[in-house]
This record gives structure tokens, C-alpha cells and sequence, in this order.
């Protein structure tokens, strides 16, 4: 089956990656959508001062 | 001149920095002007595939940001490390490890685990993982290993140069325009803002007084004139490179020290303990104790901006190697 990948997806804020699957007539069998990033705020915001929340958490998205 | 070919990549980051460049407003015209650019995927529709076409070196200047957490982001520093002749570790993230480099506290199995299975909003009863290969009818679908541990760029690959903030200033955006536009780069190896610390910079008043208690910043309502620190608050300044212009500070927030150490120093959080342990009126044992007390988070305050960096680098066991997991 052939793979048509696109990486990175652009113009938008954050990674993504998207990969189609064509089948033998050449029509898309299937397409997957993944996002090969991930940070991990919701672990290390645990335990930190509330009041520096407002001074972390911008840093998820900063567009 | 032949127009300079100028790339601009993200790594883990938010896009701060990105928007950061944008923010010259329309000195971006004068960018325009002076590069044509190669890789840009918040703005452009460059692919990966597009890079790995060019000769090596064919790039003059890539302005990195964000952290190196995963194997992609490690592939993309070693590809546009060969493409580039110059490579600027662009914002806190890449030159420190910035905020996502507070992940150091914890390992791949800890953050997984919080995010997949025990935030509130997850709904994960079969306990799913990313997966680095998954086989799906159609084929198999890759994704990137999760380091344990953040890097720094230069921690990755050699940098020529560091452009500190979280994100960096418009002025320094455009020294570092400047700099190219002219060829007057600084030596190999220079950080690309002020070379004094940001107590420096600061036009609060210091009194050299002593102080018995730190205080939280919703506890007090500090006093615009005087210096964050003699009143208390946990302010970074004196361990912190200055160029930003104050900014925080000028608000009445104590600064977080994303500029990263002054010149001098390897070690922000120690600096930041020495000007503490140098202003904290404690003769005894019981004053210190009082004092480790009234820090309510010192690891996540001294290094918020450079775990990564420090000589810390993460919470033992260190046992990662820089492209291992």
C-alpha cells in the first residue's frame, strides 16, 4: 500500500504529522493524524506554587 | 550581497519565540529582504524532505528554539546542525531548557503516567501508550521516542550562539537581524544580550537591608520604588543576566531568571541560593531552617528556566545519556 506523509504540518501552533494510506487504485484507504510532541505540564505543574501558574502555564501554547 | 538563506525550527516549545520574530513588526520586511527562508513551519510550508535536499552548509543561519526532549527533535538538531553554517540556540528553551525542562523533576513512566492515565479529563480504561511503532491495517505509524531527561541545544549539537528570554526581547531580535544584515557577528560562543546581571538594569531602589521573611507574591503588595528582594520577595535579578529591560520587575513581579546566568556563572539556582543565604537575616540554625521553610519551592523557582542547563541537569538517577532514553 503506498504512504503519502506529510510532516511537519505547517501554519497552525504545535507539531503534527499526517500519514495517508492510497490504495492499489490509488484512492486514500485510510489517513492518521499524530501529534509527536507532548511537553508533560501536567506532570510537572504538580506541587508548584498556585500563584506561578499564571507565569508557567502560558508557555503551553505562546502564539 | 546574495541573500542569506535562513531557517527557523521549533523544537519543544510553545511558539512564543516564533511569534516573538513577528513581533519586529515590520522590521520583518527588512528580514524579507536580507533572507530568503528555508524552514519556517509556523509560517511557511516547508517539509523536512525540503532540508534534507539541501547541500550540507547551504543554510547560513538557523535560529533554533525550543528544548530537545525527543528523538525528532534530536534528528531535526543534528539535520539542520549539518545544513546550517551557524546555529543560534533562539529563546530560553533551547539555551536552558526553559520551562519544559521542569519535566527534569520527573522520567518518561512518571509524566506518561499522569497524562494517560490519571489526568481528570482522561478517559483511558484499556491504559494506551504512544507507541513508537504501531501496526494499523494499512501499514505501521511512527512516532518519537520520549526522553527521560530535556536537553539543551548545545547539549545536542554545537551552537555558535545564544539568544536568551522567554521569548526573546524585540530589541535583541534585532541586534541579532542587525548582526547578520552587517556580518558584524560576536565571537563563537558570545549570548546575545546584556553582559551585566539584571539587578543591573533595575532602577529599584536597594537599601542593603536585611530580610527576616520571604514572602509569597499574593502576601504582600510590594512597594514600586523598592527592590523585590529587600522586601522579601523571591526575585531572581541577582542571579539572572539582565537585556530583557526589566520587564517583570517593572511590573511588580519578581523576576524568574529566564535569561539564564549571568556571565560568570555556571549555576543559576546556586547563585540564587549565595544572594539569599547573603541577604536572609539568620545567624543560626533555627533562621536557616525558618528559611528553607519559607521557600515554598525552590528547585521549581531557582531553576525555572534552566533545569536543563544547571548542574543539576535533572533528579537522580541520572542515568540518560544524550540520545538515549
Amino acid at each position: 500500500m503506498k504512504k503519502v506523509t506529510i510532516d511537519p504540518i505547517t501554519r497552525l501552533e504545535g507539531h503534527g504529522k499526517i500519514e495517508i494510506f492510497l490504495n492499489d487504485d490509488g484512492n486514500v484507504a485510510n489517513a492518521y493524524l499524530q501529534i509527536p510532541e507532548l511537553r508533560g505540564f501536567e506532570k510537572f505543574c504538580e506541587g508548584r506554587p498556585v500563584e506561578e501558574m499564571p507565569r508557567i502555564v502560558p508557555r503551553i501554547c505562546g502564539v | 550581497m546574495a541573500k542569506l538563506k535562513l531557517a527557523l525550527y521549533w523544537a519543544a516549545s510553545c511558539g512564543g519565540c516564533d511569534v516573538a520574530v513577528l513581533d519586529i513588526n515590520e522590521k520583518i520586511l527588512d528580514v524579507a529582504a536580507l533572507a530568503d527562508i528555508v524552514l519556517w513551519p509556523i509560517a511557511l510550508d516547508f517539509k523536512y524532505h525540503h532540508v534534507e535536499a539541501l547541500p550540507d552548509g547551504a543554510i547560513d543561519v538557523t535560529l533554533f528554539n525550543g528544548a530537545v526532549r525527543n528523538s525528532e527533535q534530536k534528528e531535526l538538531a543534528l539535520l539542520l546542525r549539518r545544513k546550517s553554517k551557524v546555529m543560534v540556540a533562539f529563546g530560553s528553551c533551547a539555551y536552558t531548557g526553559g520551562i519544559p525542562a521542569l519535566a527534569n523533576f520527573h522520567n518518561e513512566q512518571e509524566i506518561f503516567q499522569r497524562v494517560y492515565l490519571e489526568t481528570p479529563s482522561t478517559d483511558n480504561p484499556q491504559k494506551i501508550f504512544p507507541q513508537i511503532k504501531t501496526k494499523v491495517p494499512e501499514g505501521e505509524l511512527e512516532l518519537p521516542s520520549f526522553y527521560d531527561t530535556v536537553f539543551t541545544l548545545d547539549q545536542v549539537v554545537p551552537v555558535e550562539y545564544f539568544v536568551p528570554g522567554c521569548p526573546p526581547t524585540v530589541d535583541i531580535i534585532l541586534k541579532v537581524v542587525n548582526a547578520l544584515a552587517t556580518n558584524s557577528l560576536p565571537p563563537v560562543g558570545a549570548v546575545i544580550a546584556s553582559d551585566k546581571t539584571l539587578c543591573d538594569e533595575c532602577t529599584r531602589k536597594k537599601e542593603n537591608k536585611k530580610i527576616t521573611k520571604i514572602y509569597r507574591t499574593h502576601e504582600i503588595t510590594p512597594d514600586p520604588e523598592r527592590c523585590l528582594l529587600e522586601q522579601g520577595l523571591l526575585c531572581m535579578g541577582s542571579a539572572t543576566r539582565g537585556g530583557c529591560g526589566a520587564l517583570c520587575v517593572k511590573v511588580n513581579m519578581p523576576c524568574r531568571g529566564c535569561f539564564g546566568p549571568p556571565p560568570g556563572v555556571t549555576d543559576q539556582g546556586a547563585k540564587m541560593l549565595s544572594a539569599l543565604a547573603s541577604i536572609y537575616d539568620a545567624q543560626e540554625e533555627e533562621g536557616l531552617a525558618r528559611l528553607l521553610k519559607e521557600v515554598v519551592d525552590p528547585a521549581g523557582t531557582f531553576y525555572r528556566f534552566g533545569m536543563a542547563k544547571s548542574l543539576l541537569r535533572r533528579k537522580r538517577p541520572a542515568t540518560t545519556e544524550v540520545g538515549t532514553r
